[in-house]
């Protein structure tokens, strides 16, 4: 008895590392199997919150390549947006032709791509933003541009990797636009005084407006495509002495904090410049 | 006294390091360094060995918790207490062990401390990994990240005792 209780004693060691692993054994067991093993859901509440806190410090290291991805995966998205088709049901023509779920048979009029911005100004009377894509990247003149918000400017110069877009917030840019849900067609312009707001001209006074109403491009330019949010109506001013409402819209793109563009190009411009040029000018 | 605050301190300390920064480190995809093994490598001599195991395993169930490997870590640990043991006798060969005998720079010599952490982080390892994979499908790749989690991890813990651990000259 002695000898046993001497030789428990000498052993113990042993005996407790034998016990360790085998516990070690029916839990490596257990885990595999068993979603719902309750070791595994004990531990989860105990760890959880400090993985989720020191997840969110560390996820912001990855965000730059999250960006990217969602932006390529935003082009996608874009370039299967109908105001990127014209609906034809003729099936006559046969190029660039695509036939969607209603058998509809659909041309291709706008192709979307992405740019950085590299520089941009909003304080200014004329505010001008440079992008990281040029000519090798297959940028034109008068191409549009847009934010993930809405309407942005369109292209002005274009050199071999940089190109330089007119905002919004410029005198010069004009952007032709719809008044929803009153359909009616008029034009953008800055004003020049705040970053945030714009005007929309060319509104009848009979039209009916209210605050709130959704301001859109009307795709008639061949610029934009149509259905790009522009604004949103914040106020309406009657001026009295002339037959057209004065609309100021607060813009959708919030210029101070765009970094990534969306361009997009209209494949047919060249034809329908060709198509322009032979108008008959009225001066 | 101020030995064991020391050892508990460095515990967290690793524990920390090891859960919040190396964990999220993967070298070449697969290979991890396992820079808590440092606690258990430093820990004194003299602890009763059974209650090395059960720091053992409770080190290695932490870092389980953390990368829901419930066992693996803490199997492999123990494993490593086990052994270490006579490993030192081992590799001390006839000298006896005295007091101030610690795995530690200053103390022991550098041959001594890498034969030791490589060949207990190695141990380690073999337990881990192979517990994790549990299949010879892909046992090349396997061998592969034992042998490279071994390396790295060897050199994280030989640099962070070369560089905390202050070496007293005695002469």
């Amino acid at each position: 008895m002695n000898n046993l209780s001497e030789f428990l004693k000498r052993n113990f060691h042993l005996f407790l590392f034998v016990i360790l692993q085998i516990l070690c054994i029916i839990m490596i067991s257990k885990s595999v199997r068993y979603t719902s093993f309750a070791i595994s859901n004990i531990c989860q509440t105990i760890v959880s919150p400090i993985n989720e806190a020191w997840y969110n410090v560390v996820r912001h290291f990855s965000l730059e390549k999250e960006n990217e991805q969602l932006v390529l995966q935003n082009i996608e998205l874009l370039n299967e947006r109908d105001n990127a088709f014209v609906i034809q049901d003729d099936s006559v023509y046969t190029a660039y032709q695509q036939e969607d779920s209603l058998g509809l048979k659909k041309m291709r009029l706008y192709d979307y791509s992405y740019a950085n911005i590299v520089y941009k100004t909003t304080d200014k009377t004329h505010n001008y933003i440079i992008i990281d894509k040029g000519r090798a990247e297959g940028i034109t003149t008068d191409m549009a541009v847009m934010s993930a918000n809405g309407v942005c400017g369109v292209v002005s110069d274009v050199t071999e990797h940089f190109a330089s877009v007119i905002s919004i917030l410029h005198p010069d840019a004009r952007i032709s636009a719809k008044l929803l849900p009153a359909n009616q067609i008029g034009t953008v312009l800055w004003d020049g005084i705040n970053a945030r707001y714009a005007q929309l001209y060319d509104i009848p006074q009979h039209v009916p407006v209210d605050v709130g109403d959704t301001v859109i491009t009307s795709g008639f330019s061949n610029i934009f495509p149509n259905n790009v949010l522009v604004g949103i109506v914040s106020d309406v001013e009657d001026s009295g002495h002339s037959s057209f409402l004065t609309i100021k819209i607060r813009l959708a793109t919030n210029f101070s904090n765009i970094n990534t563009v969306y361009l997009i190009r209209n494949i047919y411009t060249s034809e329908i410049n060709e198509l322009k040029s032979n108008f008959k000018d009225d001066e | 006294m101020n030995n064991v605050t020391a050892n508990i301190l460095r515990f967290f300390l690793v524990i920390i390091a090891q859960i919040f920064v190396l964990n999220y480190i993967h070298l070449f995809g697969c290979v991890n360094a396992y820079l808590y093994l440092l606690a258990l490598l430093m820990l004194p001599f003299e602890v009763p060995r059974w209650i090395q195991y059960i720091i053992g395993f409770v080190t290695g169930f932490i870092i389980d918790m953390f990368t829901m490997t419930y066992g693996i870590h803490a199997s492999a640990c123990t494993l490593m207490m086990f052994i270490r043991p006579y490993l030192v006798i081992a590799l001390n060969g006839r000298k006896t062990d005295n007091v101030t005998d610690k795995p530690m720079p200053g103390i022991k010599e550098f041959r001594w401390l890498l034969a030791y952490t490589v060949i207990l982080v190695f141990a380690h390892q073999l337990e881990a990994v192979m517990l994790e994979t549990f299949t010879f499908r892909h046992f090349w790749k396997t061998i592969l990240v034992i042998i490279g989690n071994t390396v790295f991890s060897s050199l994280v813990i030989l640099c962070c005792e070369y560089i905390f651990v202050p070496v007293k000259k005695h002469n």
